[in-house]
């Protein structure tokens, strides 16, 4: 089994290694090839091992291997090592499989790019650090992957790199992410100073329960999980991420990395645990942000932005979920929110493919017509995010609503925000899908509609997003509370969940959601439905992400960038610069005084050296 | 112990070698110069052989040959340097050449 997980460790390393070595000799094609083969070998060799681990019985089944120590520092040894366990596992079934599945798709969207080798490279090397990252056996492991992520995002934000705004996007994604890596290195140095351990077991073990020390490890560790799955205050760089292509928008920024907070959360859910106060900021923290996002995602025009914010409120979910101590349930909503999130950004993909480019969704308008299946599938996507049943997100999202009732007072308002996310989620989830497909082809769309052969997309796009749309239906099924709950069996050795929800809890929770999901799609067919074409005015406050852009503008840039001119005009130009053309000037006034001895007559050096010569003579003699 | 004594060596060494530097110092022609630089060698060359003689070992003449090869092997490169300015018409005046000045 553990060669199993080495494999799938490494086989996507080695893809990206093969087409960044192999070059001009892959042709673009067998570059999308190589990339998706691997990561699918690394999916089969990931379900391999959960084969393995499920023939042995529960204590049991957590292995890890070290294949060398890595780092060693004066007493403290950190291995290179692989724990595969049931938490790690499922999370390498969902980035692996998952994975395969939007680098399969790519091959159809990326066709005809230029740089598609690039593209491929990248992306397999994402899906390397996304595995080292869950796989990793000790916190330094998953640093290291949290910040390779976090590179291969940059790199894949920034694929075209000839629009000045991706670049900018890119280097927003990167700074706001090293952020959450300082503050989580700086917990991994308190974990080392107190209990001398970065392995899970032993940091658990020592870490001291309460108090300041406590507090600021289990803030270091919210702020690198806030940071990546972009969460207040640290979320701008999530929407302008969407620069990058959109299976990169599906897999980074849906479905993988950015819930990759959500995974730490509960992979170190006893450092929270010692500090309450600071699960219940980070849970405080979840049920703003998926309020906010879902009052922005209302306004938005760009088809991509819109699944964007809702990826933030979905995650505002989870982290509601991880941090009240309902670590399956936020897991499992992490999961189908995978599935359906990854499908509604690869059937928008397979809407702006159509459309040559084309992401404002003011000028589409009709397409349900011109694309059935898109309409279809998209329409699943949307239900499974709303959370109507029998979709995914009904059984995943509906626990964790439940789950906040155990809460206490807090609880209560966590499940007040949640029930009123729920009907925002309807509300913007409907009112893009009105706006896209229903009524009349609209005159862009007429004109610019660009089927692929008679077909919605290439066949490596359909059959992904077929393979999604399955998934985002049955994936739910997995686990209903009341009455099977395999994934919380499954998870409870690594992650016994604090909060329970009873049954009478589950089921207002699921009624209350279910209805105000309902009741918000309802508003958005009222709205936004073909009878009236209108598109929203614009809330000024939504218009503009709540100022979020501008405050850290304020605070942040132009203080710096006052500082850097002050200390420019005052420091450096008189002290530095002044300094050096003042030695520069002595130096080449001397210089000229002394050059002025040069007279270029030999004989006059030559008298000089006789002279010289002559003085010491004299000098010797006389002192002798 | 044969011969004069080493001072009086050492007299006409040291007047030869002055003599040799004066020539260098007032003369301008370069070829006047090197003639006057061999002057000075001479005299040293003088001077090592006379000390080797009065201290009875061999050394100071192996210095007085090679300072012979050196000296021979100084004019090539002079005289090589006058006839290469001589072909360009460049005067033969040292003073003249100051282009190296600061």
């Amino acid at each position: 089994m553990n060669a199993a997980a080495w494999i799938c460790l490494l086989l996507p390393l080695g893809g990206a290694l093969a087409i960044t070595l192999g070059g001009e000799r892959l042709s673009r094609r067998g570059a999308g090839y190589v990339s998706t083969l691997t990561t699918m070998g690394a999916f089969a060799a990931a379900i391999v091992a959960f084969v393995s681990m499920l023939g042995r019985s529960g204590d049991a089944r957590g292995a890890s291997t070290t294949s060398w120590t890595w780092l060693e520092a004066g007493t403290y040894h950190f291995g290179l090592t692989l724990l595969t366990d049931q938490l790690s596992i499922v999370m390498m079934l969902i980035v692996a499989g998952v994975g395969s599945l939007i680098v399969a798709y790519s091959v159809g969207y990326m066709e005809g790019e230029s740089e598609e080798r690039r593209y491929f490279a990248y992306m397999s090397l994402f899906v390397f650090s996304m595995l080292l990252l869950v796989q990793g056996g000790n916190l330094l492991l998953l640093l290291s992957g949290w910040g390779m992520v976090g590179l291969s995002s940059y790199l894949l934000i920034g694929f075209y790199q000839d629009r000045a705004s991706a670049i900018a996007a890119a280097k927003k994604a990167f700074v706001m992410n090293a952020f959450g890596d300082a503050t989580m290195a700086l917990a991994l140095f308190l974990l080392i100073q107190h209990t001398g351990h970065l392995d899970y077991a032993g940091a658990f073990a020592g870490a001291p329960h309460g108090g300041t020390i406590a507090n600021l490890i289990a803030l270091g560790l919210l702020g690198g999980a806030l940071a990546k799955s972009a969460q207040l205050p640290l979320h701008t760089w999530l929407p302008d991420a969407m620069e990058g292509p959109t299976p990169v928008s599906a897999l980074i920024h849906a479905a993988t990395m950015v819930t990759a907070g959500v995974y730490l959360i509960v992979r170190t859910h006893p450092l929270f645990e010692f500090a309450p106060k600071v699960a219940d900021l980070a849970a405080g923290l979840g049920a703003a942000t998926l309020l906010m996002a879902g009052f922005i995602a209302l306004v938005q025009t760009d088809i991509k932005r819109v699944i964007a914010y809702s990826t933030m409120s979905q995650i505002g979910y989870m982290f509601v979920g991880a941090s009240i101590g309902a670590y399956p349930e936020g897991m499992f909503h992490l999961m189908t929110h995978a599935f359906f999130k990854a499908l509604l950004f690869l059937s928008a993909g397979l809407v702006i493919h159509a459309l040559t480019g084309e992401q404002d969704i003011r000028k589409m308008g009709g397409l349900g017509k011109l694309m059935p299946h898109t309409r279809w599938v998209f329409l699943i996507g949307c239900l499974a995010l709303v959370g109507v049943p029998p979709f995914a997100g009904f059984f995943s999202k509906d626990a964790i609503i439940a789950a906040t009732l155990q809460h206490g007072a807090f609880g209560y308002v966590l499940f007040g925000c949640c029930l009123v996310g729920a009907f925002l989620t309807g509300l913007y989830t409907f009112r893009c899908f009105f706006i896209v497909f229903r009524g009349e082809p609209s005159a862009f769309v007429k004109e610019h509609l660009h089927l692929h052969h008679g077909k919605e997309g290439p066949l490596s796009m359909v059959w992904t997003v077929s393979v999604l749309a399955t998934l985002s239906v049955v994936g739910g099924l997995l686990q209903f509370g009341p009455l099977w709950h395999p994934l919380t069996d499954w998870l409870g050795p690594v992650a016994e969940p604090v909060a329970e929800a009873s049954n009478w809890q589950e089921a207002i929770a699921s009624i209350a959601a279910v209805l105000l999901g309902l009741a918000g799609a309802w508003v958005a067919y009222e709205l936004y439905s073909a009878k009236s074409m209108c598109v929203p005015k614009p809330v000024a406050l939504f218009e503009k992400k709540f100022y979020w852009d501008e405050l850290y503008d304020t605070i942040f840039t132009r203080p710096a960038a006052l500082a850097a001119t002050m200390l420019g005009r005052f420091v450096e130009q008189p002290v530095i610069g002044g300094s050096l053309t003042m030695i520069t000037r002595d130096v080449r006034v001397g210089a000229g005084g002394v050059g002025r001895a040069q007279n270029g007559l030999v004989r006059s050096y030559i008298l000089a050296l006789i002279a010289g010569v002559s003085i010491l003579a004299v000098v010797f003699l006389a002192t002798r | 112990m044969h011969g004069p004594d080493i001072r009086y060596y050492i007299a006409i060494a040291g007047m030869l070698f002055v003599i040799g530097a004066l020539g260098v110092l007032v003369r301008r022609s370069p070829l006047i110069i090197l003639l006057s630089v061999e002057i000075m060698l001479n005299g040293a060359n003088l001077a090592l052989i006379a000390f080797a003689r009065h201290v009875g070992h061999e050394d100071g003449q192996v210095f007085a040959i090679a300072v012979m090869a050196i000296a021979a092997s100084e004019v090539v490169i002079g005289l090589g340097l006058i006839v290469a300015m001589g072909r360009r018409n460049i005067e033969l005046d040292v003073d003249k050449l100051r282009t190296l000045r600061g």
